[in-house]
């Protein structure tokens, strides 16, 4: 298995920048994910490490070595392609099998190692028919088949999962996690559901606009956000945000004045932050709860929002609750099990106040203190 | 290391670039040059084609004898009206009747709808000139030996089922939905072919237009057969009459293979883009 | 989804189909039947079965005429598929390589002779190969290989040849441009998945593209058979229609001109005509025929 460094990688295409200041180590047999909006440049950072693209600036190194100008095969690496690339005119056994002749592999080797690729993938009734005689997902498999059976020292998925249809996309995402704790591989894996970044990544690494907005470990990005694109990108639904005017600031708390005229202090390090700045408070719907008629007199101001409903839907294991308060600034709430609130009611929402996000006029995350302290990237 | 690889790769990029250059440009001249020699030929004078065939018309050797003469041959003139109706209205014809019987093939269900399909498709592998005998006896039977309309007939009758072939396949790409829902709108069927349709086959109808007209404006075989008389000569016809008569005028002949390859030229500069794309879109199918 | 039929399906069939009819498949049948009919001298038609067909086969003078022109056809057809199919592969398979530049161009100018009238190719050619003009003659000295040139239009060894390579030169843009189209219709993550694998660019060629367009070659060939052995234009248009020297180069296409046409002493005949139509289209259906039974069937798995 492999490390793989990027170190300062950069891409343009004339003189038109897709990729800036990419730094980033993967370590021997992590799962590491690529996810972004579309356009954000990790498909093209994919390419560049399997080799389909040129390397217009910085070093890759695969265990130590610098392989910007090796073509893909001397890397050792084998991709996954979105549309699977299967030779429409082998059958199953032969796509398998190719990479292995142009290798050099004898035809005993080429044998024993496809049927026991087949076998791994349950594929193996398969071998003799034709891609086009293959339904998605069995076609989904003899591609990682063909990655496997080659034995690589990297592997590279390019959305693999996003032709699928939704059931058979969780599915196959099971397997896949499976496939990486039983083959102990090195894995680069792009995609754009978060969903599916959070599941299967052992870190995430969030992209947008050709740069490296934060990596880390799922949980990190999640409690940790570095800045607002990371914190709206992770959790579903979008994290709310609504805007404040700093009270005061210190390394511990900061107070702040919200839009709708509640005042609350939060635990934050606000030691970047002024009197009078105008920041962003971001609260997820998860984080928010409806508070009980009984409750309202107790609930204190500072972590209290009162709103008209303007849309409630109803998912079974959950319900969310939109929400349209003072000064036309809504909010999303998500809590568990079913609801009897309707359209046009009158509600008060309570979010913990412990669990809140900051964020300054730039967008750049202050600190949070409260939360569990988890392992910086 | 890695400078001495992307120096090695560079260079390999640049030898096989040479290599793909070299064949083709090669063949690219292979292919303009006895054009380009025609034409730099037409405008010198008879002494110069001979002592000099490859040089440029100098001073002394430059001359439009030849194109004067084959201008102010009047015949010329009547004979490229000829070509222009007959493919013209050929060409008209076939896109419009081709379009109208794909449409008619594609979209309805009928008993014998594949008997019929594979009727018309076998027009494309079996060449019409083999049914020549019986084509002229018609003509004869019909009074139509020597009229433009027994050629536009005829050329009909041959670009018809590749036509109705590409077409098919192009229609066959419109979703379903439009014509569904001008369906639900109570729009009749001859307003959905001509409205809804015909406009979004554009390209195939170019592409389909190109690959009509050129064999028919080119045809030797049916002008010659149906309509050699002086009045209805097609300039292609004209043209191989006029090279027969005049063989040893090389300046006089050059010209009028000059002028007879630029209206192609011309019009080949224009569409060309339209018909590589139409080729490559969909016509393989 | 298809729609009920009513009388606007008859409408939109009935002008096509009814000038197909009358003009190409009914002449055709026409045709196959009055070769079954015998001319006179007098010029009265009567019915005479299979007369014309064995008169066509095993009289010295027609047989001969029918085997040269049909040895010639075959001559046509096998230097046209060798010659020109290879040649349309190899530029096609040049122009779709990934960042060849003037690609564009190249394409436009390649397919230009095929836009050109036959009459043009034909006569261009015979004065660039005459050797009054000379064209020819200076250049091969010019590379030294004077001594190789000779009248070959005037000769009847190497007319057939001659014609032949000129046809080549003319319509080498067609099965160019479908093979460049299937080409291209390959989707480039195919060519990647194999790159990435460590297939070289000549083993990508052989193993992955030449394979998906083996249904295109299939095609090309048939057509090719098609049009040669339907082949006229280019003929007369260099040779006249009497095909010399010494109907070296003789087609199918011509001997059916002259022999419904008749020439200078001889008098057409229609029934002979359509008899040598008719064996023509034998030839083409047995052809056609072949390629689907055998070929094509067994190419469905090359198929994207």
């Amino acid at each position: 298995m492999a490390q793989v460094e990027l170190s300062k990688i950069s891409k343009s295409y004339g003189s038109s920048p897709v990729l800036q200041d990419i730094d980033l180590r993967i370590d021997d047999g992590e799962l590491v994910v690529l996810v972004g909006p579309s356009g954000c440049g990790k498909s093209t950072l994919l390419r560049m490490i399997c080799g389909l693209e040129d390397i217009t600036g910085g070093e890759l190194r695969i265990d130590g070595v610098v392989v910007n100008d090796l073509p893909p095969m001397q890397r050792g690496i084998a991709m996954v392609f979105q549309s699977y690339a299967l030779y429409p005119h082998m059958t199953v056994r032969g796509n398998m099998a190719f990479g292995l002749k142009i290798q050099g592999a004898g035809k005993g080797e080429r044998e024993t190692r496809v049927a026991a690729a087949a076998k791994a993938l349950h594929i193996d009734h398969l071998l003799d028919r034709l891609p086009r005689e293959l339904s998605g997902g069995q076609r989904q498999r003899v591609a990682i088949g063909r990655a496997i059976v080659r034995q690589p020292r990297l592997f590279l998925f390019d959305e693999p999962l996003s032709n699928l249809d939704a059931a058979l996309r969780v599915k196959t995402r099971i397997e896949l996690a499976r496939l990486h704790r039983e083959l102990a591989a090195t894995m680069v894996y792009v995609t754009h559901d978060q969903v599916e970044a959070m599941t299967l990544g052992d870190r995430i690494v969030v992209m947008h606009e050709g740069r490296i907005q934060q990596a880390g470990s799922p949980l990190d990005l999640y409690e940790h956000p570095a800045n607002r694109f990371v914190a709206s990108f992770i959790g579903s639904p979008t994290i709310n945000f609504v805007g404040a005017i700093v009270l005061s600031a210190s390394a511990r708390r900061v107070g702040l004045q919200l839009e709708n005229g509640a005042v609350i202090d939060v635990p934050a390090d606000g030691s970047r932050l002024q009197v009078g700045a105008r920041v962003d408070v971001g609260i997820r719907p998860e984080h928010t709860s409806v508070v009980d008629g009984k409750e309202l007199s107790r609930v204190p101001d500072e972590c209290r929002f009162d709103g008209e409903v303007t849309l409630v839907e109803q998912l079974g294991e959950s319900h969310l609750i939109y929400l349209r308060m003072a000064g036309d600034v809504e909010l999303v709430s998500r809590s568990p099990g079913h609801t009897r609130v309707r359209i046009g009611d009158r509600i008060a929402l309570r979010a913990e106040v412990e669990r809140l996000y900051l964020f300054d006029s730039s967008g750049i995350a202050c600190r949070r203190l409260a939360s569990p302290v988890l392992e910086a990237a | 290391m890695s400078q001495i690889s992307h120096r090695t790769r560079r260079a390999a990029g640049i030898g096989r670039a040479a290599l793909v250059h070299l064949t083709l440009g090669g063949y690219s001249l292979l292919v303009l040059c006895p054009i380009v020699l025609v034409v730099l030929n037409s405008f010198k004078t008879r002494e110069g084609i001979f002592d000099s065939p490859l040089g440029l018309p100098t001073s002394l050797t430059l001359t439009l004898s030849g194109y004067v003469k084959v201008l102010g041959n009047a015949a010329m003139g009547h004979m490229f009206l000829n070509s222009a109706i007959v493919t013209g209205v050929s060409l008209v014809a076939i896109l419009l009747l081709g379009a109208m019987a794909a449409w008619g093939l594609t979209e309805y269900g009928f008993r014998g709808n594949r008997l019929l399909s594979l009727f018309l498709a076998f027009g494309i592998m079996v060449p019409i000139r083999l049914g020549s005998v019986a084509i002229l006896q018609t003509m004869v039977a019909l009074n139509l030996v020597n009229t433009l309309t027994a050629l536009v007939l005829v050329y009909i009758a041959q670009g018809l089922p590749l036509a109705v072939m590409i077409l098919s396949e192009f229609i066959h790409q419109v979703p379903q939905e439009l014509k569904d829902a001008a369906r639900c709108d109570g729009v009749g069927e001859y307003r959905i072919f001509f409205q809804v349709v015909l406009p979004l086959i554009r390209p195939a109808i170019a592409t389909v237009a190109v690959f009509t007209m050129v064999p028919i404006w080119n045809d030797l075989w049916f002008p010659l057969i149906l309509a050699p008389s002086e009045d209805t000569q097609t300039i292609t016809l004209g043209v191989q009459q006029f090279i027969g008569q005049y063989a040893t005028d090389w300046n006089g002949v050059l010209a009028a293979l000059s002028l007879a390859v630029l209206p192609i030229l011309a019009l080949y500069a224009l569409f060309s883009r339209q018909l590589i794309r139409g080729i490559t879109a969909g016509a393989v199918k | 989804m298809k729609q009920k039929s009513g009388w606007h399906v008859l409408v939109f069939l009935a002008p096509a189909v009814l000038i197909y009819t009358a003009f190409s498949a009914w002449p055709l049948l026409a045709t196959l039947r009055l070769s079954l009919y015998g001319t006179d001298d007098t010029g009265a038609v009567s019915f005479a079965g299979f007369a014309n067909f064995h008169r066509l086969m095993f009289d010295d003078h027609w047989f001969g005429a029918f085997r040269n022109a049909m040895v010639n056809n075959l001559e046509f057809f096998a230097i046209n598929s060798l010659v020109q199919n290879p040649i349309a592969l190899l530029l096609a398979a040049l122009l779709s390589l990934r960042g060849v530049r003037g690609a564009t161009t190249y394409r436009t100018v390649l397919f230009l002779p095929t836009l050109l009238s036959v009459v043009i190719i034909g006569f261009t050619w015979q004065l660039i190969l005459s050797p009054l003009w000379g064209v020819t003659e200076k250049l091969m000295t010019a590379v030294g290989l004077g001594d190789w040139f000779g009248p070959w239009l005037g000769q009847e060894s190497t007319a057939l040849t001659t014609v032949s390579l000129i046809s080549v030169w003319q319509f080498v843009g067609i099965p160019m441009m479908l093979i460049y189209a299937a080409l291209i219709a390959i989707p480039d993550e195919i060519v990647e998945a194999a790159a990435v694998e460590g297939a070289s660019p000549w083993r990508i060629f052989w193993s992955i593209r030449l394979p998906l367009i083996l249904p295109t070659l299939g095609l090309v060939n048939i057509l090719t058979f098609v049009g040669n052995f339907n082949a006229f234009d280019l003929i007369y248009a260099v040779k006249g229609a009497l095909a010399g020297p010494n109907f070296s180069t003789d087609l199918l296409g011509t001997l059916f001109y002259r022999t419904f046409f008749g020439y200078q002493s001889e008098m057409g005949s229609a029934t002979m005509g359509a008899a040598l139509a008719t064996l023509m289209f034998l030839v083409i259906l047995v052809g056609v025929g072949a390629y689907f039974l055998l070929v094509q069937r067994r190419l469905q798995r090359f198929a994207l």
